[in-house]
């Protein structure tokens, strides 16, 4: 893949659910090994663009491209090639909480494995070696036997990422992971986020609320407000002035 | 590192239970299959293509259906009634709050086990000795067994309901009464109605069962054409049962949506955070006036005689029944522990046979699943998800439908009596009851932990096994845990057309007044029952 090719191109991209247009006219370009924070209120459509890149929802106009692939013109099939390509971390860890951890990390090979090996590691766990050593990068390799649910919010949160790793995609995309954290934690989780990404040159796109951790972290800051671009340039491009324009509620 | 963990401990002992039963119940052993049977069964199905559909039919159809819904009506009326109070005093939060830690609440629970534990249709042979084929029978043998359970629900509702607000109540000097109905009350409405609403759906089923009592209504018609081998009319009893469970199951979940209290009775994990109503003032104000005219036209259509209750005819037949029930005769008891074991071994195969045929069924009933635009189905193709929609949806119905002992009396055309055809007929009832409890429990199901599998690109086969499964598998084993406690009380219904076990010899003893036979049968069967209890609460505990 060569460097100018993005690995993310909205073109024009609306998105309705129902009468609410959660984005609106959207164009932008990511390339890889850019770490991209999306940053803005509440309800600015971070996590519907999250969705889009990922290939959840598909855009109600304009296209997404991904890859250099049209992700609304393929097929289940190709699409979910592409999707493996995507590790997506959630706000609300969506891990399937009354399974052991190791089959949460494991599922990160799910894209790949055959049926009957994924039946098969649900009995006898398998790939152990690779789990173990995800769960170590992220700091937790003696849960792996332990029930997800049996963990705290910021034990959770790593092993979504060790399932991640375990995927081992071009791309890390991230909604809101450290929401729910205390600042320490947010910090680790953040410096966490930022070496996996810089370590194997992925591609990382997270939506944040904390500016601060936006301009600590990432290499280029896009501004949503109301569905809408507010801005799109490097940290320290972002003047004060322009944050407070993000959170403004009504726009004249 | 696989470690022996409760859940596999009590998997492996379900195995070996199932595996028992089946050689209990003469697998291998002997001839199970009454070929004969075979031209008789085909006549049965062949008829339900030409229901008799003449005038005079439709209006005894018509008419039995009525009946049947009265008895539902006011069996669930007496019996949320009878909840009430006995929810109440056996709440241990009750007891508190009037500032005498008591056990009181522990002796009323354990007291309305045995009602609870003893099933509607031995209640209603006892009833119909004592004041014979009254719809009043019919209503109490309803009222008592339904009652009591619904007591013990409401109890647990009332105590796993929040106590803070009641506690700052009665710190702030209200009366207990007052703040019992002003804090702990509304909070529980929600799940309280919700509760009677779904013994409403137990009540019409239970209905048709006392009808083949004698009691009226559709299962006797059912019962009477059955044994008369007119299939036709059978048909139509049969289609009528059909639409009226349908109904009742679709308004009632109607209105458990609309009134905000989309959980059904929910039996372990976490509680489902219930929905806020939408305009729900408004609603009970329409609602009401509706169920009380219901009640009103029901009580009125079939007339329950009340002077049965205090008339001293009454009181001289019940002196008599517990004179000549006393002492108890103890020599029956070496034939009791084979009896047992037979009863035990049907519940286990039916609740088997309905836990695996409901799994089947559930996923291809629930309408966010294989449906277009599901789970499963985003691209939103293909009508064959919406035929198996219906098709499963229709047999889940007809399932639950017809009452257990109707089903035995089909499965004995082609089959040997013994328990594997009660075991059988059981277990075709429980999975329509199973099947949509399931189909729900996956409606109800946490989709975000699926749709992030399906963002990495797994595919729909690995979805379900490493997120629908697992997710899902608890609740459903929970489920069936619990049906299988309801199987056991039921396996005395199958008894009543030979299916054989503890239930065959109660209700030939209650038949042939045999009361001094009939206490120790009974007593037997609520140690048995107890048994089971304990058991399935022990394995549901290990699942949680």
């Amino acid at each position: 893949m060569a460097f100018s090719v993005p690995v993310f191109e909205l073109k024009q991209v609306s998105q309705q659910f129902g009468q609410f247009s959660a984005l609106r006219n959207i164009s932008l370009q990511i390339y890889p090994g850019e770490r991209v924070a999306l940053v803005g209120s509440s309800g600015a459509g971070k996590s519907t663009l999250l969705r889009l890149l990922n290939g959840s929802v598909r855009s109600t106009r304009g296209e997404v491209w991904a890859m250099g692939r049209n992700l609304s013109q393929l097929n289940s099939k190709r699409l979910r090639q592409i999707q493996q390509q995507i590790g997506t971390i959630y706000q609300q860890l969506n891990l399937v909480d009354n399974l052991r951890v190791i089959h949460n990390v494991n599922a990160g090979h799910l894209g790949r494995w055959s049926f009957f090996k994924a039946l098969a590691s649900l009995m006898v766990p398998l790939e152990v070696e690779t789990a173990v050593k995800a769960l170590s990068q992220v700091g937790i390799a003696e849960k792996l036997y332990e029930r997800t649910d049996r963990l705290s919010g910021g034990q959770q949160q790593r092993v979504a990422i060790a399932r991640v790793l375990v995927q081992n995609p071009l791309v890390i995309l991230a909604d809101e992971p450290i929401a729910s954290l205390d600042p320490e934690l947010s910090r680790e989780i953040m410096d966490l986020l930022q070496n996996l990404a810089e370590q194997a040159d992925r591609t990382l796109v997270v939506s944040l609320h904390d500016v601060d951790f936006a301009r600590s972290h990432c290499d280029r800051m896009i501004g949503l407000r109301q569905g809408q671009i507010l801005f799109d340039a490097a940290p320290h491009q972002v003047s004060p002035d322009l944050i407070a324009d993000l959170y403004r509620l009504e726009s004249h | 590192m696989t470690v022996i963990t409760p859940a596999l401990k009590w998997g492996l002992i379900g195995l070996a239970a199932i595996v028992l039963s089946l050689l209990q119940a003469g697998l291998f052993r002997q001839d199970l299959f009454n070929l004969n049977g075979v031209p008789l069964l085909w006549r049965f199905i062949v008829a339900s293509v030409h229901p008799d559909l003449s005038t005079e039919l439709l209006q005894t159809t018509f008419s039995a259906t009525v009946t049947t819904l009265a008895y539902a009506v006011c069996g669930t009326f007496f019996s949320v009634i009878l909840g009430m109070i006995g929810g109440v005093l056996a709440s241990e939060v009750w007891w508190l709050s009037f500032g005498q830690p008591s056990r009181c609440w522990l002796l009323i629970r354990a007291a309305i086990a045995v009602p609870r534990a003893i099933h509607e249709l031995i209640w209603g042979l006892f009833f119909v000795n004592i004041w014979g084929l009254d719809p009043l029978t019919a209503i109490v043998a309803i009222a008592i067994p339904f009652g009591a359970i619904t007591a013990k629900v409401f109890s647990e509702i009332l105590d796993e309901t929040p106590r803070t607000p009641l506690l700052i109540l009665l710190n702030s000097g209200v009366s207990p009464l007052t703040a019992f109905f002003y804090s702990l009350l509304p909070q529980a409405f929600l799940n309280l109605l919700s509760y009677v609403f779904y013994r409403f759906e137990c009540s019409i089923r239970s209905a048709a069962v006392l009808g083949i009592i004698g009691a009226g209504g559709l299962g006797y018609e059912i019962f009477l054409s059955l044994q008369s081998l007119r299939y036709e009319q059978l048909w139509t009893f049969f289609y009528a049962l059909f639409i009226l469970n349908g109904l009742v199951d679709l308004s009632s979940a109607w209105l458990r949506r609309r009134l905000g209290c989309s959980s059904r009775i929910d039996l372990n994990l976490q509680q489902n955070k219930s929905k806020t109503p939408q305009k729900a003032a408004q609603n009970y104000f329409i609602l009401i006036p509706i169920a009380l005219f219901l009640l009103t036209l029901c009580f009125w259509y079939i007339n329950p005689d009340f002077s049965k209750f205090w008339a001293p005819r009454t009181q001289q037949l019940f002196g008599q029944f517990v004179r000549s029930a006393l002492p108890p005769d103890f020599s029956g008891v070496p034939q009791l522990i084979p009896q047992a074991i037979e009863t035990v071994s049907m519940s286990v195969l039916a609740i088997a046979f309905s836990a695996f045929g409901g799994l089947l069924l559930a996923f291809p009933a629930a309408n966010n699943f294989f449906l277009p635009g599901g789970l499963l189905n985003q691209q939103g193709n293909g009508s064959l998800p919406q035929i198996m929609f219906l098709l499963s949806r229709a047999v889940l119905l007809i399932c639950r439908a017809i009452p257990a002992p109707i089903w035995a009396l089909v499965v004995l055309f082609v089959m040997f009596p013994g328990i594997l055809p009660g075991a059988i007929a059981l277990g075709l009832h429980n999975l329509g009851i199973l099947g949509r409890l399931m189909a729900e429990v996956i409606e109800n199901q946490d989709q975000r932990p699926l749709a992030a599998l399906k963002a990495q690109g797994a595919p729909n086969s690995l979805i379900f096994l490493y997120g629908v499964l697992p997710l899902t598998m608890p609740r459903f084993l929970a489920y069936s845990l619990y049906r299988w406690e309801v199987c056991m009380r039921e396996t005395v219904i199958v008894g009543l057309v030979g299916a054989g076990g503890l239930g065959r010899s109660l209700t030939e003893q209650l038949s042939s007044f045999d009361y001094q036979a009939l206490i120790v049968t009974l007593g037997g069967f609520l140690m048995l029952t107890f048994l089971v209890d304990w058991v399935s609460a022990n394995a549901r505990r290990s699942l949680r």
